[in-house]
């Protein structure tokens, strides 16, 4: 179901095209880690899409990872991820609230903050 | 001893069959019982731990209370309106001499076979039933050994009974209850074990054991149902179980009209835990049902997620770690007592503790009762003990639920921080956590009007001077000629209301609100322009741009389209047929015929610009941009859109040129001044974001995004003493800091 997702599609296109921008090699200079991000359209755990965003080879991808481990995963629902990714809503926040799972490596996650993701501008 | 210390054991009973024995029967069965399931095991470390009392004497100290709590709860079921005597013998039993209960419980305690089957560090030979004797001999003693099977780990032989006159409630709370049993005992067997061992006690009891034979759950409670059931390791229990012990009791009433024989027939058929055990189970049930009835699925599923969480923080043993109030809270969150509606925390025990007192004559905290012989007085003094327990040489106030209720965010957010701190997130991130539970709270302050907006419903400003004004219209349009797009707004509103059928009104409202970076308010108004007028081809636009904003594709295309359908030029190039199933490639073809049949019409190539954005084909959006701006070339909006488009495909640099013209064009342009700092941000150039930022924000402070994204670049430089300017919303500090 293409149109529920496409919320978070955009982001992570916007993210694609970041990585090849100046500020984008700086993420893959500072993080360097790879992160797996499960975005559901309504409860976590269901239908999930995920994507890959492997800020070791500079890549952004759909589907699961799949040369190894990816050193944290995330699970968010399609409208929290947005959130989260936009500064809505702080990922603190949203892993006590539940909105956000994380699997992996905790510091890795702490990493994972709303700034590596570029925010769309308004027309 | 308290019957709250009794059932969990207090803290020196772990583990049963071990140093508890004689002294703490009931806690090392209630152990075993459920014990086995980690879970129910931190649900059952938070059931209050009275501080200990005088022993088994206090047990019943008046008959009434007790009784009235503990099958109240199920006295006012509406499955129990069907079982009129079971209620007829509660009443009978509340007249019951509270001291022959007593002795009949001391009796209990001191009967030699009961203590053995506990003492069994070492396992007893299997018991014989002795099959002769009176019924409830026969019974309990058979009840024995199946217990006793399981210590050994000897199968049970069906053994054939001599009729022990059964009744069929009798049968059926046996059957429940022995599955219970089985499933906690047996835990460490196989399924087939536990089936077996099942099966040897009912065949020989001569009861089906058809579990199907209970009745479906409500299908709303089933959710909650099946997670208490795992914990609790039973395949369905539930009213019925409660009925069985209702049936039972009355059946055994007027058999023995001896008073004595129900606790040994109660004890012989379930354990001296049993009871405690069950209710327990009752009381979860009951809570979650009542959850249920107050709350809705959604309070429910945070509800499960907090007591997991619960459950993960308590599994900690580090013992600063269980007293935090962190914990206490989420405990409280995971049983529902503070419940996350509409994006905020509200202690769900008002309704549920009035419902529950009402309902159940003073049922939650039965044990409490017990032991102190109290009414119960409401969420506070269940939290006292709770907290007394719990904390046990802190002192707990009075008002903790409520003073927890009105988020004492720095009590908390430090306690929380601290444990953090020294657990396992690390210190860099206790400050965080910290700051951002009061981030938090301010987002509460803010979500219901964003929650409101959100659903497309317009929020009007309160105190709005324009009202009653003679032309409000004219002002509005007039101020925001001028660029002051806030009074603007305010005029506008005063318009609306005045006349809400004025399409103009709100579409200028709507624009207002674009330019002023608040695209939830814009969309709004922009719906409520369209209901007055649907063929306004300037609303029709000014929708569609708002919903690619948002990245609502099907939106937005549904309002493009219409743009196409309602033009006077092009509308016969749209079928009315098509607006039904929008698919993107349609629309993009028929407006590039739209444009091939009038190339000088800078609309259609906004539209289309607009369109390649949804599919983000951003270098298409960009030619078409750049078309109409040679038609168009002091269109401010244009401009801006064009600089969004390049921003979004990363070109930053072209992005920060167009916003420039832009805003030569219209100084006051708030999303503008917003999409710079974006931009800037984007680059990593936060320092400079946040000045531009800072500038939009103080031309409309009520634009949330930009607050949102100023947040994030001032933590980005690291300046968290201006973060907690930005959350209390602080705008003069913020400029004089920095200033453009």
């Amino acid at each position: 179901m293409a149109t529920t997702k496409l919320k978070s599609d955009n982001l992570f296109e916007m993210m694609k095209i970041h990585l090849d921008s100046d500020t984008g090699k700086e993420l893959i200079k500072n993080i360097g880690l790879v992160y797996q991000i499960n975005i559901t359209p309504k409860k976590i755990g269901f239908d999930e899409v995920s994507y890959i965003v492997d800020l070791k080879k500079e890549e952004v991808t759909k589907g699961k990872y799949e040369g190894g481990k990816p050193d944290a995963t995330f699970s968010f629902k399609n409208d929290d991820f947005i959130r989260v990714a936009t500064g809505k809503m702080n990922p603190q926040i949203a892993f006590m609230r539940g909105a956000m799972k994380i699997k992996g490596s905790l510091s890795a996650a702490q990493k994972f903050t709303p700034d590596i993701f570029p925010k769309p501008a308004k027309m | 001893m308290s019957m709250r210390e009794l059932v969990t054991g207090g803290a020196a009973c772990a583990v049963p069959g071990s140093s508890s024995s004689s002294s703490n029967p009931l806690g090392a069965f209630a152990n075993a019982l459920i014990g086995s399931s980690s879970k129910t095991q931190g649900v059952l470390k938070e059931i209050p731990n009275a501080a200990a009392a005088s022993p088994h004497a206090q047990f019943y100290p008046h008959a009434d209370d007790p009784v009235a709590a503990l099958p109240g709860s199920e006295l006012d079921r509406p499955s129990l309106q069907s079982n009129p005597q079971g209620s007829e013998f509660i009443r009978g039993f509340r007249t019951a001499d509270a001291n022959g209960l007593a002795d009949a419980w001391e009796e209990i305690q001191r009967q030699p076979h009961f203590d053995r089957v506990y003492e069994g560090a070492t396992p007893a030979p299997p018991i014989q039933p002795s099959l002769d004797g009176p019924p409830q001999r026969v019974l309990s003693s058979f009840l024995h050994s199946f217990v006793d099977s399981s210590r050994s780990g000897i199968p049970l032989h069906p053994t054939p009974l001599p009729l022990l006159g059964l009744s069929q409630g009798d049968k059926q709370c046996i059957r429940d209850r022995s599955s219970i049993m089985a499933r906690h005992i047996f835990a460490d067997k196989s399924e087939e074990f536990i089936n077996a061992q099942v099966n040897a006690l009912l065949s020989s009891l001569e009861i089906e054991n058809d579990i199907h034979a209970r009745g479906p759950m409500p299908g709303r409670f089933r959710e909650l149902e099946d997670y208490w059931n795992e914990s609790q390791g039973v395949p369905k229990p539930g009213a019925h179980a409660a009925d069985g012990w209702v049936t039972e009791f009355s059946q055994n009433r007027p058999h023995h009209g001896d008073l004595e024989a129900w606790p040994h027939s109660f004890e012989q058929k379930h354990g001296a835990g049993g009871w405690a055990s069950e209710f327990e189970q009752e009381q979860a049930q009951l809570t979650s049902v009542d959850q249920m009835r107050g709350g809705n699925i959604e309070s429910l599923a945070a509800i499960q997620q907090t007591r997991m969480l619960a459950h993960t923080l308590s599994q900690n043993s580090d013992p600063k770690f269980q007293n935090s109030k962190f914990l206490q809270f989420v405990s409280k969150m995971s049983r529902g007592e503070l419940i996350i509606d509409d994006n905020q925390v509200k202690p769900a025990s008002e309704n549920w503790a009035t419902e529950y007192q009402q309902q159940y004559n003073g049922g939650a905290s039965w044990a409490d009762e017990f032991v102190h012989d109290e009414v119960f007085r409401g969420p506070d003094h269940w939290a006292n003990e709770f907290g007394a327990e719990r904390l046990q040489q802190e002192s707990v106030d009075d008002q903790w639920v409520n003073e927890f209720s009105k988020l004492h965010v720095d009590d908390w957010a430090e306690e929380f921080g601290r444990q953090v701190g020294e657990g396992a997130l690390g210190d860099s991130s206790s400050d965080n956590w910290a700051n951002s539970y009061d981030e938090f709270l301010n987002e509460q302050l803010a979500a219901k009007q964003r929650s409101d907006a959100s659903r497309g419903v317009y929020v009007f400003s309160d105190m709005n001077p324009y009202v009653g004004h003679q032309n409000p219209l004219k002002e509005g349009q007039e101020l925001f000629r001028k660029g002051l797009l806030s009074e603007a707004v305010l005029a506008l509103e005063a318009e609306v209301m005045k006349n809400p059928e004025n399409a103009e009104g709100w579409r200028l409202l709507g624009i207002t609100h674009a330019e002023n970076d608040d695209d939830q308010q814009a969309i709004a108004a922009m719906m409520l322009a369209q209901e007055a007028d649907p063929t306004n081809l300037e609303v029709l636009l000014a929708l569609g741009v708002s919903h690619t904003n948002e990245l609502e594709q099907t939106a937005a295309l549904k309002y493009l389209y219409g743009w196409l359908r309602h033009h006077p030029k092009y509308g016969t190039l749209a079928p009315p047929e098509l607006a039904n199933s929008l698919y993107y490639a349609d629309v993009a073809r028929l407006f590039n015929e739209a444009a091939q049949m009038s190339p000088e019409d800078a609309d259609v190539h906004i539209v289309l610009g607009v369109l390649y954005n949804l599919s983000r084909e951003y270098d298409k959006a960009i030619a078409s941009f750049k078309t109409a701006l040679k038609l168009k070339p002091n269109d401010y909006s244009l401009w801006n859109k064009l600089g969004a488009t390049q921003a979004n495909s990363v070109q930053s640099a072209d992005a920060i040129l167009a916003y420039q013209q832009a805003l030569d064009l219209k100084p006051n342009y708030v999303r503008a001044w917003a999409n710079m700092g974006i931009s800037y941000a984007n680059q990593g150039m936060y320092e400079e974001s946040i000045r531009y930022y800072v500038r939009a924000l103080a031309m409309n402070p009520k634009a949330d995004n930009a607050w949102q994204y100023l947040r994030i670049s001032l933590s980005c430089v690291s300046r968290n003493d201006m973060v907690e300017a930005c959350d209390s919303r602080n705008l003069e500090i913020l400029q004089k800091e920095f200033p453009l």
